[in-house]
């Protein structure tokens, strides 16, 4: 079972693995940065990160590398201007056979025919670009692994271009500002941490800067301020703010900083101190930024670097840990064996658990009636065939069934839908989904018929196959029972036919008749794809394929995964079953067996 | 040797099945409509007369067809006389020869798949170019430029005619009142782009066929050689194996291979390669099940007394008594990847549309259902096919069965 597990994992995460495109190295091999805008691109990183698709497959040595020099030469492109890394490249392709650091590093970007590229001149600025896009999306995918050696080359007091270039680079790997400054929308307890330590950094730098405040004006501000830790409306507290002024910073810092405060209190006082500060630790930089700016914003990294040090510099057991779980097969697995499966990759970014299951509160009913449909006509039919074995009313119905074993159910659906629902011929039936429109105000019978007129189509489209084949199945299945021995001895006991064939000959018959019900489900649930678009269900098979159509491939490989755990279900259940009607078979190990 | 015997025995059993053996002609009716195709429905004409040239157009539109699928059965249809000529005249000395019939058909079946490919190859190396891609006969003749002779019916596959888009079965072109003479009805209406829908389904069988073919090919290769080692050597590799199968299994089947090939990009070969990929495990099943069956039996331990090695046991002694199962699962496996390439044909995953195929028509009918006929003359199409399969395999699977045995 576990193993079983294991494997549906593995290849579920094999299945979306085989998706391609990385857009990014789509744009790289064409024409450079103009493709997609800054915007969407880093909306894709933050993504690629959540999902760790930035990570290796299956283990991650990364953490066990050093990136110090890759980081260096990263840093130093970085701190280029266009002109410079213009020039630069025309210095490369100068040089012809010689050995170059730095060339080595370009070469090494996976930009499509790089050394021919490099040789055109005339072509030169076009390929700049292409050039820099590259470079910005390695430092990209050093992902925090860069961190270390670039604050490195920060605190080395290394020349001005190449710190610049370090800040840069810290910022392409960052996606934008590493500093938390206040809590999101619900705070949380986890986010103290980020907060508290952001403004620990900035204040005490700027500490000298402030007076302390007068008391009257401190009561009053502590007054205000416990109203507002009281207050439950977050807009009211947001309102609040207005109350207070840049000069009372002192008395929030200390609040916020303050060892025994509670969520609440320290989420009040860094939204007054983000409210009237701003964010002021700086980041970033120009790259023609004066040697005193870039010194202030390589200590702000400095220092965001040491509250963070555990993070970036884990100790040799968590690397060991790191090596195996940080990882993408490791967090497929992860969120796969919880059911934990995340958002959707699509807007509005639903949660995938929540999409699917509002699917599945349509195909379940649906499969439901399926089953019973199957099962209603499939074993009768047999059982009438096995009986009348070779008299008309045999062939007819085994002729009949191996017609509709023939016919592919979106054959049917789409006859159906020709015939009997757009109404060029005749319109009984409606074309699309499972309720009318104003179905929600029916009361319940009028409902259900409403639902079953919908249903019908669908039902029967998704059975034909199934039952056909179980049909034709529990036919053989009864023949074979039929002319054993026992039951001619029931016949000879004198018992009525009737008797002989439900009570003797079909428990029997019945067993391997049983096994198929997990057997046809895989063909059923993917009959549901087709069914379910033509008639416009929204159930499973519909998500299943908007999720394709939209490359949603976390939802896609949820489904899949879904999907294989029902039929492993199924044949669990089955395999029960077994035990209820053959009581020859057990699963007790001593002296049971079958 | 045994094996003969027994495929002589399930030969016997088979023909005994009226209807399912009279399906075999009406497969390989199907697979002459593929083949022959082009000698029914073609707008180019077999020779046009112009300002005292003669021109052959047809021919050379045969050399340059637009896929290789094409190319492959334009091969056989020009390798198709020579064979039955050759073959009319070597059976006979076979049959003086006393060879039996089994025989004489592998070797007829052998000479038929050598002519092809060196008329393939030979196609290949001689291809005279597609001078004629472009031009329209039809509309050169019935301008007055010269007369040509055509196929039966005076359409291509892809030859579009926007004056005649959507026309119901039976429709003529009216206005000009006709390109050229006879061949011009509409025998099943016309599509979005105003092609022959009957063409299509015409040259859609070679797509369809090819498919199954090819695809199940691929798969009960792969299924017999994985299951023949999990039979045969048993333990460990067998257990492995034997969960490797289990676990695809669990996959609803189209989903799994409606997502790969979206993943990987819609195309005819994908979509082959993806059907035998992930059709091997049901093959691999039956193989293991017999291998594990005969390889105790004595004749495998002799084999192996007398020197012979695991391959040479594997595929020289067990195999052939191994295949039955296989056998039967052909004819089912090449109905299924029908049903599956029009069903991601529905679905807009399947064969790229201006490509005739089967399930190109019946995606054209959705949400389109004013227009009938896309989806009874496409739907027929594919129900036939897989009705006529069904029933050999069903025949097949019976004359394997010896409980069975003297019936009917």
């Amino acid at each position: 079972m576990v193993p079983t597990l294991f494997g549906v994992t593995l290849l579920t995460f094999l299945i979306i693995k085989m998706a391609p495109g990385d857009p990014l190295q789509l744009q790289l091999s064409q024409t450079g940065a103009q493709g997609e805008s800054q915007n969407t691109r880093e909306a894709y990183l933050l993504q690629r990160r959540q999902w760790k698709l930035d990570k290796p497959t299956l283990l991650n040595f990364n953490w066990f590398s050093d990136f110090a020099d890759e980081a260096r030469l990263a840093a130093a492109f970085r701190g280029m201007t266009e002109g410079d890394l213009s020039a630069e490249l025309g210095r490369m392709a100068s040089l012809g056979d010689a050995e170059d650091e730095r060339l080595e590093f370009l070469r090494g970007l996976g930009i499509e025919r790089f050394d021919a590229r490099l040789r055109e001149a005339d072509r030169r600025a076009l390929f700049t670009r292409v050039v820099a896009t590259a470079i910005q999306l390695r430092v990209e995918s050093l992902s925090d692994h860069g961190i270390p050696p670039l604050v490195a080359l920060l605190r080395q007091r290394a020349d001005l271009k190449l710190r610049i270039g370090a800040i840069r680079a810290l910022n392409d790997i960052m996606l934008g500002d590493p500093f938390v400054y206040t809590y999101s929308m619900e705070p949380l307890p986890e986010e103290t941490e980020g907060v508290v330590s952001t403004w620990a950094i900035w204040w005490k730098r700027e500490e000298a800067n402030f007076r302390s405040l007068d008391p009257a004006r401190a009561a009053e501000v502590e007054k205000r301020f416990r109203a507002l830790v009281d207050e439950p409306s977050r807009g009211r507290i947001l309102e609040g703010m207005a109350s207070f002024a840049r000069t009372d910073a002192p008395f929030f810092a200390s609040r916020l900083l303050a060892e025994g405060s509670s969520l609440k209190e320290r989420y009040v006082a860094s939204l007054a101190l983000r409210s009237h500060l701003g964010r002021p630790l700086r980041v970033d930089v120009r790259l023609e930024e004066s040697a005193d700016a870039v010194e202030a914003v390589a200590s702000n990294w400095i220092a965001f670097y040491e509250a963070r040090k555990r993070v970036y510099e884990p100790g040799l057991p968590a690397r060991l840990w790191y090596l195996l779980t940080d990882t993408q097969y490791a967090n497929s697995v992860g969120k796969l064996v919880t059911f934990s499966f995340g958002k959707s990759m699509v807007k509005p970014y639903d949660p995938v658990g929540q999409k699917i299951w509002t699917a599945a509160k349509v195909s379940i009913p649906l499969m439901f009636m399926v089953e019973v449909f199957i099962y209603l006509f499939a074993v009768p039919a047999g059982i009438a065939c096995a009986v009348r074995r070779g008299k008309f009313a045999d062939r007819a119905i085994s002729v009949t069934l191996f017609f509709l074993y023939s016919m592919p159910s979106f054959v049917a659906a789409m006859l159906f839908l020709t015939f009997f629902c757009y109404g060029r011929f005749l319109k009984w039936f409606p074309m699309f989904g499972l309720h009318s429109e104003n179905a929600d105000k029916l009361s319940f019978i009028p409902w259900l018929l409403d639902y079953g007129w919908h249903a019908f189509l669908p039902v029967i489209c998704l059975s034909i196959f199934s039952l056909a084949g179980i049909a034709m199945y529990s036919r053989t299945s009864m023949l074979d029972v039929v002319t054993q021995d026992y039951i001619r001895t029931a016949r000879a006991k004198g018992l009525r036919e009737r008797t002989v064939i439900l009570k003797h000959a079909l428990r029997n018959g019945l067993i391997p008749v049983l096994t198929l019900f997990s057997n046809f489900l895989p063909a059923l649930l993917g009959g549901q794809v087709i069914i379910e678009y033509l008639f416009g269900i929204p159930g499973m098979g519909r998500l299943s394929l908007e999720s394709i159509l939209a490359k949603d491939y976390n939802t896609l490989m949820a489904l899949i995964y879904i999907d294989a755990i029902i039929v492993l279900g199924s044949i669990l259940l089955t395999d029960l079953l077994y035990v209820v009607v053959d009581p020859r078979i057990s699963f007790a190990k001593a002296g049971g067996g079958a | 040797m045994a094996g003969e015997a027994y495929v002589d025995i399930v030969w016997k059993q088979f023909k005994k099945h009226r209807l399912a053996f009279r399906m075999v002609w009406a497969i390989a009716a199907m697979f002459l409509v593929a083949i022959f195709a082009p000698l029914v429905a073609s707008n180019q004409p077999f020779w046009f007369r112009e300002e005292g040239k003669l021109l052959f157009p047809w021919i050379v539109a045969l050399l340059n067809p637009e896929t290789a699928v094409d190319f492959l059965f334009n091969a056989a249809l020009l390798a198709f006389f020579p064979w039955a000529a050759a073959t009319a005249f070597f059976d006979a000395r076979w049959r003086r020869a006393g060879v039996p019939g089994r025989s004489r058909a592998g070797r007829a079946a052998l000479l038929f798949l050598a002519l092809v490919a060196v008329t393939a190859a030979n196609a290949l190396w001689m291809r005279p170019s597609n001078r004629y891609f472009t031009r329209d006969f039809k509309e050169d003749q019935h301008r007055g430029k010269g007369s040509g002779a055509y196929t039966l019916i005076a359409y291509g596959p892809l030859e579009q005619d926007l004056d005649m888009i959507f026309k119901p079965p039976l429709s003529r072109r009216e206005a000009p009142a006709t390109r050229h003479r006879g061949g011009d009805l509409h025998v099943l209406g016309t599509d979005d782009a105003g092609r022959d829908v009957f063409v299509r389904l015409l040259y859609g069988t070679r797509i369809s066929m090819t498919i199954g073919v090819v695809a199940v090919s691929l798969y009960v290769s792969i299924g017999i050689l994985v299951g023949a080692v999990a039979g045969y050597f048993g333990g460990k590799v067998d257990i492995l194996i034997s969960r490797v199968v289990e676990i695809v299994l669990l996959f609803p089947t189209f989903f799994l291979i409606l997502t790969l090939v979206a993943l990987l990009g819609p195309s005819i070969y994908i979509i082959m390669v993806v059907i035998g990929v992930t059709g091997w495990p049901t093959i691999s099943r039956l193989i293991r099940g017999e291998f594990l069956r005969q390889r105790s039996i004595d004749y495998v331990a002799a084999a192996r007394g007398l020197g012979a090695g695991n391959a040479r046991v594997m595929f020289r002694h067990v195999l052939p008594n191994a295949l039955g199962p296989a056998f039967v699962a052909i004819p089912f496996g090449i109905s299924g990847a029908v049903v599956t390439e029009a069903g991601l044909s529905v679905l807009g995953f399947g064969v790229r549309p201006p490509a005739p195929s089967w399930g190109s028509i019946l995606n054209l009918a959705v949400n389109n259902y004013h227009h009938w006929w896309f989806t009874v003359f496409a739907g027929i199409s594919i129900f036939f096919t897989v009705w006529v399969f069904n029933l050999v395999g069903n025949g097949l699977r019976d004359a394997m069965d010896p409980r069975l045995k003297g019936t009917q």
